[in-house]
């Protein structure tokens, strides 16, 4: 009994002084700069399902702010960027955004990472009136508008229309439709469906699999059976690698086309030999002399890459990209604020963005569209000795 | 003498203060982030009640609550945002729904023994989370069921957090009476006679399984009222939320709680609940702490469960059960 | 729909259905020694591929890694079975069963912080273009996890019946309380059924890597499927898991061939249901009396 006790009390002893550390170090920041901080709100996916792209997403964030307060701010004032983890649930996101609201009083919230997340934190965007910028892709972030949130990466019904155009040019067009039962698949499929007969190209069979599936032969040997000039494949998960050898183990020499999901290394990693010729479209910072080795977004993509991959110890993959230009239009509103910085202000000054470059593409939002990217900022690739080649 | 006085206070004092100090933090505070996190806590205590109820003294074992809230939630949702009906009688709708679901799944399964029952109810959790998000004309799909309205009776709209806050915690003190009610009167003994032996009980003449019946429909039917609040407490709903790891965590409640008690489950609720928004309770907690505190969550509350049920088996009722048996027992000796 | 598409369809059923066998034969171990249901089984599962691929980066050979992954998550199952389960073993199924749902949501969340929230590979234990067979292609580590399978059933049908270990997990499987008269030490055998279904958890983990990759948070599903196996085929039967493992592979890839892929996993649940309402005992156990 009595030595239960003491385990006890070491125990809490332990915890209390783990805290009190932790709690130590305040008040560091803001040497030399007298100007309260603009504080922003992160909203980001870093534990359960997406950690895997929450993650990228803080640390491009942590660096830039680091970057920008090094530089000495926004007009002097430095940024602050508060982060809430949503562990990927709809709930705890709505209480992350609410704490950075009502206790944070931040001025705009990034995030979320995810499209249910994004979306659950909407109502409480709305009662604080301040501007949102998520990184989440679904079409219904900005197709459902709402003046307050903004989209930093490429929706699906962008990607959709100029892969399928992509497909139509090289003569592929009987297409053979593999989509997961996950919002982004559902989304991309749906798309994919309406969007085909503008295209010029026909869907002969569609197939789906659920997250976390293990083996595509079954639904790959009935998509043979229809014999498709080309299997397009919509999702963002581990799966995507598995149709790929799958393929490859059913003797299948049909192209595989993706969606932008698939331009992550752990892809290519995964997929091995069978990634070999995998296409799809997705944004220029993958091989960055897509953007043009003159301009401005060649030099800001290879500047983010670099510093990147040294503070890291890895290339940022695309989500790290999307939370670059999120942390970007955000920073670049509050610069061009005249005036006190409030959440209207902020927000009107984000829907003035216009010509900003970032790694996504460059910016330009209006009051009817708050995602602000078209075909432009999209190429096609190729997968090719284990990387990334542009497929003209 | 000392003791029943005790045990008066125990019983009666104790909750009485409990719902005092509940009503006065809208008082005190108007911190929203509080509320939010408050509520979300009031909810959990409603479902835990009900599988308090189910687990820890009718016996049987339901790793499908996340679905019943889920059956709440949708139908809640469904019939405030898209059909315009009526808060009250959607919400209504979405307990005696999730209900009569519950009575649909007992009737076949609670033939089923242990951990057979677990597995009948885990498949029923996932054959409703497909469902949740294929069924999309109703539910949304992933993209969930957004636009859901506050609550409302009549023209009275309950539209701010601390309103909502005061909400469910109503709820669920009506639902706790209701529930120690039950488990003081012969029902209550019915079950736990069930826990003991189900032979002996059937001795003893009680229909146990009519009785089983009963005990699931209602329990379930609790965590559909709780899903249906939650619809319009939060706005938006999406199937992740409805998942088997909710179950599996809402049964972990009720053991770290300790079963046959009420009193304990729902205070490991409301402590597993509140563990990543600690920094709701502790204003002076730094923005690094916290963010360790998210970061280990899972591992933290994973720890809190092996460690309560290594040192104290009984769970927080057993631990309150031993120390109030220590307290009486020095009382009587100083006598 | 000719007959070389079945059997594609037929050796896909049996390839996720080897994994579940493995994965089932874990609980079904745990089952019989204990009378719990061990939550912290697919996370073994998760362990055996993530150990493996950190023995690769570590520079280890891979049949090396391999042979480590394994080892390593048997000892995991040893010492989690030592410290966090023997002391309350007197205490209930319940309480045990929550500590072993405790014990995997920290595995999961310790295997994040280690091995980061990125899906990661393992290569082919032998690479090589996939073997036909009858007209449906066979992937070269699809044959190593049925050749791994039949090995793990093998060996454990020679320890049930011919060593004395064997016959003490039996005993035990009846009656704790009569197999410690008889001499048993209860205790060590408990421990020694952790430690292999850990192992057989980590082996289908780790064989199945090099097809699908492995994440930090592979472990749930794993999970749901060893039991929905080990349900199916009758707990606490070794055999019942192997025959429940495949039987509901091939559910599930007939599912995807005849009905609709988005619902296989939903369908194979429905008829597990059905087994279950109608046959509680499972496809091979035997009807019980429950002891008064």
């Amino acid at each position: 009994m009595r030595r239960r006790w003491i385990a006890g009390v070491v125990v809490l002893a332990l915890s209390a002084s783990f805290l009190a550390g932790c709690t130590k170090d305040e008040g560091a920041a803001g040497d030399g700069v007298t100007k309260e901080p603009y504080r922003i709100g992160a909203v980001l996916s870093l534990t359960g399902t997406y950690a895997g792209l929450g993650t990228p997403e803080k640390n491009a964030i942590e660096l830039e702010v680091a970057r920008l307060n090094e530089a000495g701010g926004i007009n002097g004032h430095l940024v602050e960027v508060l982060y809430e983890d949503d562990a990927t649930d709809p709930a705890k996101a709505v209480a992350g955004a609410a704490r950075l609201i009502e206790q944070e009083e931040v001025l705009a919230i990034i995030g979320a990472t995810g499209t249910g997340q994004t979306m659950a934190i909407r109502s409480e965007i709305a009662r604080a009136g301040i501007p949102q910028v998520s990184m989440a892709g679904g079409s219904v972030v900005t197709a459902d508008f709402d003046p307050l949130v903004f989209q930093t990466p490429w929706p699906n019904r962008t990607v959709v229309p100029f892969t399928l155009k992509a497909l139509k040019e090289r003569g592929l067009t009987k297409v053979a439709v593999i989509s997961d039962t996950g919002g982004y698949g559902v989304d991309g499929h749906d798309i994919i469906v309406k969007e085909a007969s503008a295209a010029g190209v026909e869907i002969v069979t569609e197939e789906t699999f659920n997250p976390g599936d293990t083996d595509m032969t079954p639904q790959l040997t009935k998509i043979k059976a229809a014999n498709p000039d080309v299997i397009l494949m919509w999702s963002a998960g581990k799966e995507a690698a598995i149709v790929a050898k799958n393929m490859t183990q059913l003797g299948m020499k049909t192209p595989l086309v993706g969606s932008p999901g698939n331009g992550r290394k752990e892809f290519v990693e995964g997929a091995g030999a069978s990634a070999e010729g995998f296409r799809f479209a997705a944004g220029k910072v993958l091989v960055p002399d897509a953007y043009g080795k003159e301009s401005e977004a060649y030099k800001v993509a290879t500047d983010f890459i670099a510093r990147y991959t040294e503070a890291y110890d890895t290339a940022p993959d695309i989500f790290a990209g999307h939370a670059y230009d999120a942390f970007l239009v955000v920073s670049d509103a509050l610069g061009r604020v005249e005036g006190d910085v409030t959440p209207a202000s902020l927000r009107d000054a984000v829907e003035n963005t216009s010509g900003l470059v970032g790694i996504g593409g460059t910016f330009t939002y209006t009051p009817e569209d708050h995602n602000g990217l078209t075909e432009d900022e999209l190429v096609f690739y190729r997968v090719e000795g284990s990387t990334w080649v542009l497929d003209k | 003498m000392t003791g029943s006085w005790m045990r008066r206070i125990g019983g009666f004092a104790l909750p009485l203060a409990a719902c005092c100090l509940l009503a006065a933090v809208p008082l005190i505070t108007n911190d929203r982030y509080l509320f939010k996190v408050l509520t979300f806590v009031g909810l959990n205590v409603i479902v835990v009640a009900g599988l308090a109820l189910l687990f820890g003294f009718a016996g049987q074992i339901s790793l499908g609550h996340a679905a019943f809230v889920g059956i709440g939630a949708y139908t809640c949702g469904y019939l405030t945002a898209v059909a315009g009906v009526p808060w009250p009688i959607a919400v209504l709708a979405g307990s005696v729904l999730a209900a009569f679901g519950g009575l649909l799944l007992a009737v076949p399964s609670l033939r089923l023994k242990g951990h057979y029952l677990a597995m009948a109810t885990l498949g029923f959790n996932e054959i409703m989370s497909v469902l949740f998000v294929e069924l999309r004309s109703i539910t949304g799909g992933n993209d969930g069921l957004r636009g859901i309205p506050f609550a409302s009776i009549g023209a009275w709209k309950i539209d701010t957090p601390s309103g909502n806050y005061l909400l469910v915690w109503a709820v669920a003190v009506v639902v706790l009476v209701l529930v120690g009610n039950v488990i003081r009167t012969r029902p209550g003994r019915a079950m736990r006679a069930l826990h003991g032996s189900e032979l002996g009980a059937m001795a003893s003449g009680v229909d146990t399984r009519g009785l089983k019946i009963q005990v699931f429909a209602l329990s379930a039917g609790l965590a559909g009222l709780a899903g249906a609040l939650y619809a319009s407490a939060v706005g938006f709903i999406s199937p992740s939320t409805f998942s088997l790891e909710f179950s599996v965590l809402l049964i972990a409640m009720v053991v770290v709680g300790g079963t046959g008690s009420l009193a304990g489950p729902v205070t490991a609720c409301v402590l597993l609940t509140l563990l990543p928004y600690a920094d709701a309770l502790i204003p002076g907690l730094s923005k690094d702490a916290v963010a360790v505190l998210q970061d280990w969550e899972a591992d933290i509350s994973g720890f809190a469960m092996i460690l309560v049920l290594l040192f104290a088996p009984g769970g927080v009722a057993g631990l309150v059960r031993r120390a109030a048996a220590a307290r009486r027992t020095s009382v009587r000796e100083a006598a | 729909m000719n007959s070389a598409e079945l059997l594609q369809f037929v050796a896909s059923g049996l390839q996720n259905g080897a994994v579940y066998a493995l994965v089932a034969l874990g609980f079904t171990l745990v089952y019989a020694s204990t009378g719990i249901i061990n939550f912290a089984q697919g996370e073994f599962f998760m362990l055996g591929g993530m150990l493996a691929v950190a023995g690769v980066r570590f520079g280890l050979p891979l049949p090396f890694a391999v042979l480590a992954s394994v080892a390593g998550t048997a000892a995991i199952g040893l010492l989690f079975e030592r410290v966090a389960l023997r002391p309350r073993r007197d205490s209930g199924p319940l309480v045990l069963i929550i500590i072993t749902i405790g014990g995997s949501m920290v595995m999961k969340s310790l295997a994040r912080h280690a091995f980061g929230p990125n899906e990661l590979t393992l290569p082919p234990f032998s690479p090589g273009d996939p073997i036909v067979l009858a007209g449906a292609s066979i992937d070269r580590q699809v044959l190593w996890i049925w050749g791994l399978t039949i090995v793990a059933v093998i060996a454990l049908t020679f320890l049930y019946s011919k060593t004395k270990l064997g016959r003490a997990m039996r005993a035990c499987s009846l009656s704790h309380d009569a197999a410690r008269l008889m001499g048993i030490d209860t205790a060590r055998v408990v421990m020694i059924s952790f430690g292999l279904a850990a192992a057989l958890g980590a082996l289908g983990g780790v064989a199945v890597a090099p097809l699908t990759q492995t994440a930090f948070d592979v472990g749930a599903r794993a999970g749901l499927k060893g039991f929905a196996a080990a349900i199916l085929g009758g707990l606490g039967n070794p055999i019942g898991a192997v025959v429940g493992g495949l039987v509901l592979g091939i559910l599930e890839s007939m599912s995807v061939a005849f009905i609709s892929s988005t619902y296989k996993d939903a369908i194979s649940l429905v008829i597990l249901l059905a087994v279950l309402f109608l046959r509680p005992q499972g496809i091979l156990g035997k009807r019980g009396r429950e002891k008064v």
